[in-house]
């Protein structure tokens, strides 16, 4: 069974790109989210394999959103994405439990690349 | 491993590799004279490790696997320290030597020295080393083995491992990587020494991509590497157990004496950094320029109309203050401390003593004593002269000492004090003493001094007389007093930075040698003279007084002219003629100044034209060729821009050949 996968992002467009790459990839994309607010919320619902999580979002960003479904469930697997020049945000959010991030704008061999890693298939 | 420009991080490996083999041959000599602790040999252990990683980092790879035999040979040493004996000490410290001899390649850009055959030795003692086989026939294995029975260090904490971990260069984000790969390791137990620093390592500082650190974990190996295979873009370059899991250097806390270098647990690092001794040096020229340059600024005011003179004479002497401020600090950067002589002193001790046969105990004291690093410098090949000396000439053979009554293991101290504002620094041995009667028999033989003089020779006179340059220079005076070999050399070195030497000697008890040296070197505060149309300065320190008087009215004591000076009666020489400059022609019955000066042979009184104030200057050491000329001990520039050589007092009264001929050109 393919890997469940929820993708948050406040741009459709990045989560576009990203489900292209999951789903290229033999992924599953479970959901989606556009704040951190709603990421929680959808983590609750859907109990994903693994969360990509984009740093800066309206409501609750993503370091704040890594932290709470961290605090519900602790085996969570969090990948933050993030552009360069986010360096010390991405730090904050590993600090916070994210077990590794993509770079954007994400490349589909990368992105697969840390998952799979992650996901101890790499 | 070479590939990424590793030129950079070049210096900073020599400085730091020196100062690992500086400290494991310091500690091992401290070991081998019975203060064992298995934390000592784990320290050992530690600096050969660090100079092998560093080596490997660099991607030296002879350094590396040298260093590689060395560490292994330690381990073993750390698990059967009972086999520790000489022999092993003297293979340690032929690696150690060896090691050094490759980080000098490195610094003069010179191919490695083959270090195969002593590597072959190396793991032929490891592999002798053995439990359950028997030692190698050392060399002079009879001695019993230094280390008694100490247990390998029993702890119950988890095993430490050194994990070097390399990110790959196409990572986007370099630092993060590194970040997250430490972040996971920190997950399975504690982290300890991220090199380079955690900071470094998040700001993608990362030389080659490569970072090591310490993880003690109850994980096991395997679990270790899976941790890391998780994290993309990090590869595990290598994995391997550290021997010793103490968190804080004990081996440097169980020391009695600790040098500042090393680090008092429990005591607040101070915060320093790394400089080039190169841009002490100029930061000083710097400030002495700065303070000719404010001479020059007051000298052009000279000028001026008063009232304008005094208004630009307030801010000059504002100018003064922040200046000699300034260059006060720089002074106090620049104070080094002694350690740096006497860490090596151990060492030294050690092989001289066994290749002369002798029992030595080295004791050094006071090695956090700071002095400025010039002096330092210059004092390192005497001090190490001295110790040589005591040993070679002074202590005893152990038999000699045994009928003599005295223990057959001689004892040499090396101590350094500050007394108000000079700093003493002794070698001290208990070894035959100097006999005084030979040394002024051999003088009156060459020709130093005439047999009335020798007579009421005092005794410290008489025990300098080993540093005079006819006596001590002539090596078969040295067998017959003891010493001499370079003592004048000595001398020298010490009168050059402004200190004096001293000889204390008794016979059959010892001799101590007393540096008395001065904080600083490079303010000098001079007595201005002027002889014909020259200005010389006179340091200060060496003038007891100046009276003025006619020439006619001299006395004369063997024909040669004499000055009442206090009680005393002082030759009067001709300043002019000393130096062979010529001469104002002068009336005998006109007053004349006479400075009278402090030598070596005693007061002169000089007599100079004119005296023309007291300044207070930067002394410049002389360069090539006017080092060479006798009578000049340097050279200042006033605030007018004029050049002033600094006379060499102590010796301006010896026969001066070279001074009289470069004198002519000055």
């Amino acid at each position: 069974m393919s890997k469940r996968v929820l993708v948050v992002d406040d741009s459709v467009f990045m989560r576009d790109i990203i489900k292209d790459i999951f789903a290229a990839g033999g992924f599953s994309v479970v959901g989606e989210a556009g704040n951190g607010v709603e990421a929680v919320e959808k983590y609750k619902e859907l109990k994903p394999d693994l969360v990509t999580m984009d740093l800066v979002m309206p409501y609750r960003n993503g370091i704040d959103a890594t932290r709470e479904i961290l605090r519900g469930d602790g085996k969570a697997l969090v990948v933050m994405c993030s552009a360069l020049g986010q360096e010390t945000m991405v730090m904050e959010a590993i600090e916070a439990g994210a077990v590794d991030f993509i770079v954007k704008p994400p490349r589909a061999e990368d992105v697969l690349a840390v998952v799979k890693k992650v996901l101890g298939e790499g | 491993m070479a590939q990424w420009d590793t030129s950079r991080y070049t210096s900073l490996f020599i400085s730091e590799a020196t100062e690992h083999l500086e400290a494991l041959s310091k500690e091992l000599v401290r070991l081998e004279q019975g203060e064992v602790t298995a934390e000592a040999i784990d320290s050992l252990f530690r600096h050969a490790h660090s100079v092998k990683g560093m080596a490997g980092s660099m991607g030296f790879e002879a350094t590396t696997a040298l260093g590689h035999k060395l560490e292994d040979l330690l381990d073993r040493v750390r698990t059967t320290p009972t086999r520790f004996d000489r022999g092993v000490a003297d293979l340690v410290l032929q690696a150690c030597d060896a090691l050094t001899a490759h980080v000098k390649a490195v610094a003069a850009g010179q191919p490695f020295p083959d270090a195969a055959p002593l590597m072959a030795q190396l793991v032929a003692a490891t592999q002798s080393m053995r439990p359950g086989t028997t030692p190698l026939p050392f060399k002079e294995n009879a001695a019993p083995p230094l280390v008694e029975t100490t247990p390998a260090p029993e702890s119950n904490l988890p095993p430490r491992w050194l994990i070097s971990l390399k990110v790959s260069a196409s990572s986007a984000q370099p630092g993060v990587r590194g970040f997250l790969a430490y972040k996971r390791l920190g997950s399975l137990g504690n982290l300890f020494r991220c090199a380079p620093s955690l900071d470094e390592v998040k700001a993608g500082k990362l030389q080659g991509g490569l970072f090591a650190v310490e993880l003690e974990t109850t994980e096991t190996e395997a679990n270790i590497q899976k941790t890391v295979s998780q994290v993309a873009d990090v590869t595990l370059v290598s994995i391997e157990k550290v021997v010793a899991p103490p968190p804080v250097p004990a081996a440097e806390e169980a020391r009695p004496e600790s040098s500042p270098g090393d680090r008092v647990v429990g005591q607040e690092p101070q915060r320093t950094v790394r400089v080039k001794t190169e841009l002490l040096d100029e930061f000083l020229d710097l400030a002495g320029e700065l303070l000719l340059a404010t001479a020059g600024v007051r000298e052009a005011g000279r000028t001026l109309h008063e009232d304008a003179r005094s208004q630009l004479n307030v801010s000059v002497d504002r100018l003064h203050g922040l200046v000699r401020g300034l260059h006060d600090k720089v002074m106090e950067a620049r104070m080094t401390p002694v350690s740096v002589i006497t860490d090596r002193l151990p060492r030294a001790a050690r092989d001289i003593a066994r290749r002369r046969g002798r029992e030595i105990e080295l004791i050094v004291a006071g090695s956090e004593v700071e002095l400025d690093r010039a002096i330092v410098d210059e004092l390192n090949d005497p001090v190490l002269h001295l110790l040589r000396n005591a040993i070679d000439h002074g202590v005893e053979p152990p038999e000699e000492r045994r009928m003599r009554g005295k223990p057959p293991r001689g004892t040499v101290k090396v101590s350094v004090r500050r007394a108000s504002d000079r700093v003493l620094l002794e070698v001290e041995d208990d070894g035959r003493g100097m006999d005084t009667e030979r040394l002024k028999t051999i003088a009156v033989e060459r020709g130093l001094i005439t047999a009335e003089q020798a007579k009421d020779l005092p005794e410290r006179d008489a025990l300098l007389l080993s540093a005079a340059p006819g006596l001590s220079t002539a090596t078969t005076v040295t067998d017959i007093s003891g010493r001499g070999v370079g003592m004048d050399a000595v001398k020298r070195a010490v009168e050059q930075v402004g200190g004096t030497l001293e000889i204390i000697s008794k016979r059959g008890v010892g001799t101590t040698f007393r540096l008395s040296l001065p904080l600083t070197v490079a303010m000098v505060n001079l007595l201005l003279v002027s002889v014909g149309d020259d200005v010389y300065g006179l340091p200060i320190g060496k003038v007891a007084g100046v009276v003025e008087t006619t020439r006619a009215t001299l006395a004369h004591s063997q024909d040669l002219p004499v000055l009442q000076f206090g009680q005393a009666v002082v030759p009067a020489r001709e300043l002019s003629a000393l130096l062979g400059v010529p001469a104002r022609l002068h009336d005998v019955n006109a007053a004349c100044p006479f400075v009278v000066v402090e030598t070596d042979e005693g007061r002169v009184a000089l007599a100079v034209d004119a005296l023309l104030g007291q300044e207070e200057v930067v002394l410049k050491a002389l360069r090539r060729p006017l080092d060479k000329v006798r009578g000049l001990s340097g050279v200042t520039v006033l605030g007018n821009g004029r050049p002033v050589f600094i006379l060499d007092v102590a010796r301006i009264d010896a026969p001066a050949p070279h001074a009289r001929a470069a004198g002519g050109d000055a």
